[in-house]
């Protein structure tokens, strides 16, 4: 079979790059493992797994309590990851960076602290393409808080509309915008800046879900105009268990805590506490110390490499996986949106999502079916369910025709 | 690479493939005993189960499935295997099928005891995550049962 080719002009050396991350050299099912499955969670290279093996092995302790050597080295690795996560999301302040456990409990913060400023008549905007991680915690501030919830739609094509959108905002009763940077499902890159522009002139804040984006663009939360940020660690070649939250120091200082307990106060009777400053304030009893140490090391290896090359190799993917799953008999790939990440969602004519899963399994190759947290994305989409392709820095050009090729023996075995 | 067959270990039997493409026991009754209704909410996969009862066996089953093959296939399956039997010997059926899906593996079952067409669905057992595709319409057919006043 022949394929129109395209030149990867990333330069990053995809041999070198794969033979650091030891599960790609697997078999599944007696198959090379093609893994297909990078926007639920990303591999972890060596240089990740060795730096925590490393923290363990040589100097872990509890941190920012103990006196001594040992707890003194963990507490300078943690903090100095806290300076990473700034210069990596270009922060202006170490401060403003509060670790999470992902950016599911990084969204709830907010949703619970900054949420409990707001009053009865005040609205937040979320849209119609949210992971329920950007939905769940709304409804649930809503149904405390009595604020009203909207829902700003997309259009057909998967971008947010931004006319419906301007719309919601128009009364000024918007406290706050919380959008997706880039969906999990149809791989939309939202125009974000835009986005806060719109929000800040109707006297909005935003806050960016960056938990898919953060992984395939470099992220300046200030070019961006954002007010808060999260995202998910083991997304970004991290580990689990670590997230963050970025947001403007004004508006930490402001909230109240999340969670009580160690690490958060300042002082103690038992009459009252008064808390730590921030972000100490929102990070309560001993956090993911190990997991976020190999998120610091998750950050180093990807600046190695450069947002330029990590995105050149992603889009040529993106745009090579487009045009070979056009030529399977019956697929239709769902969404078409302007800006689009090493994500692709689709649905084959006569074969069940599932199904599809299971016999690319079978081939030794991972992909997603299912919702994908999104169900009312679904429902929108008129759909219940979908494939889902995404793409990481050491995916090659060749697992995507072994996808498209296996995508069309099964389809044959279908129908 | 491009000889490899999709699926290497007959997990899409020929009789789930057959079922799911042309299932027999599709559709609505007129007027149904009893119905009910199993949700995936993994997937959004559903099935619709009706049931015409007599005074004490299940005369006629029909099922409205949106699925996967594998849950197309065990709802039809599932409907014909049931038809004739009475409520008590259907849930045991149900039962069974499930020991089959995840229960302890056991020494070569008595031949009364024998799943019959229900057995292409073993290969299931090392699948974990499809398993409720199978079991969907069973626990369609369990919900209308218990609506069943015998
Ligand atoms: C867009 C988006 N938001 C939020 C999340 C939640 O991430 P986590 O489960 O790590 O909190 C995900 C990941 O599934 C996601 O894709």
């Amino acid at each position: 079979m022949s394929h129109p080719s395209i030149t990867d002009t990333s330069g990053l050396d995809l041999a070198a790059i794969r033979k650091q991350f030891p599960i790609l050299s697997e078999k599944v099912h007696d198959r090379p493992l093609v893994f297909l499955d990078s926007a639920a969670s990303a591999q972890k290279p060596d240089a990740v797994i060795n730096a925590m093996v490393h923290t363990m092995h040589h100097q872990y302790a509890n941190i920012h309590r103990g006196l001594y050597w040992l707890s003194e080295r963990a507490t300078e690795a943690y903090e100095a990851v806290r300076d990473q996560v700034a210069g990596f999301l270009n922060a202006p302040s170490r401060e403003e960076i509060v670790f999470t456990r992902n950016s599911t409990e990084a969204i709830n913060l907010v949703a619970y602290s900054f949420g409990s400023l707001l009053t009865p008549g005040q609205a937040v905007v979320i849209s119609e393409m949210e992971h329920h991680a950007n939905l769940v915690p709304w409804q649930m501030l809503r149904d405390r808080m009595g604020i009203e919830l909207r829902i700003a739609p997309i259009t057909d094509a998967g971008d947010l509309d931004m006319e419906a959108f301007g719309q919601l905002l128009s009364d000024g009763k918007v406290a706050l915008v919380a959008i997706t940077h880039m969906s999990n499902v149809l791989g939309t890159i939202t125009p974000a800046r835009q986005i806060a522009d719109m929000a800040h002139a109707a006297g909005a804040l935003v806050l960016f879900d960056g938990s898919q984006a953060v992984v395939h663009h470099r992220t300046d939360v200030q070019a961006l105009g954002a007010d808060f940020y999260t995202f998910t660690g083991h997304k970004l070649y991290g580990p689990t268990g670590i997230g963050v939250l970025w947001a403007r120091r004004a508006l930490l200082e402001d909230m109240p805590p999340f969670m009580g307990g160690g690490d958060m106060i300042s002082t103690v009777t038992f009459e009252k506490s008064t808390w730590a400053n921030v972000p100490h304030k929102f990070e309560a009893g001993t956090p993911a110390i190990v997991e976020a140490i190999g998120l610091g090391a998750a950050i180093e290896w990807v600046e190695k490499f450069g947002f330029d090359a990590i995105a050149a190799h992603e889009q040529a993917l993106t745009s090579y996986a487009l045009q070979r799953l056009a030529t399977v008999p019956g697929l239709n790939v769902v969404g078409q949106p302007k800006e689009r990440g090493g994500v692709i969602s689709f649905t084959m004519a006569d074969v069940h999502p599932h199904d599809i899963a299971t016999l690319l399994d079978r081939n030794g190759i991972a992909v997603r079916a299912g919702h994908h947290c999104a169900e009312p994305l679904m429902r929108r989409l008129g759909l219940t369910a979908t494939a889902r392709a995404s793409f990481g820095i050491y995916t090659l050009q060749e697992e995507i025709d072994v996808l498209a090729d296996t995508l069309v023996r099964i389809r044959e075995f279908f129908v | 690479m491009t000889q490899t067959v999709p699926d290497s270990d007959a997990l899409y039997d020929r009789v789930i493939m057959e079922r799911a493409r042309a299932p027999q026991y599709a559709g609505k009754l007129e007027a149904p005993s009893v119905q009910g209704e199993g949700k995936n909410p993994m997937c959004g996969d559903k099935t619709r189960v009706d049931i015409a009862l007599d005074a004490t066996h299940i005369q006629s089953v029909r099922h409205t499935t949106r699925g996967c093959a594998i849950c197309a296939a065990a709802a039809d399956l599932m409907a014909q295997q049931v038809s004739g039997l009475d409520v008590a010997q259907a849930v045991s059926l149900s039962g069974r099928f499930s020991a089959m899906l995840v229960g302890e593996a056991s020494p070569a079952a008595p031949a009364d005891t024998s799943l019959g067409p229900l057995e292409v669905f073993q290969p299931l057992r090392s699948h974990k995550a499809r398993i409720r595709c199978a079991e969907l319409p069973w626990i369609a057919l369990k919900e209308a049962l218990s609506h069943a006043d015998v």
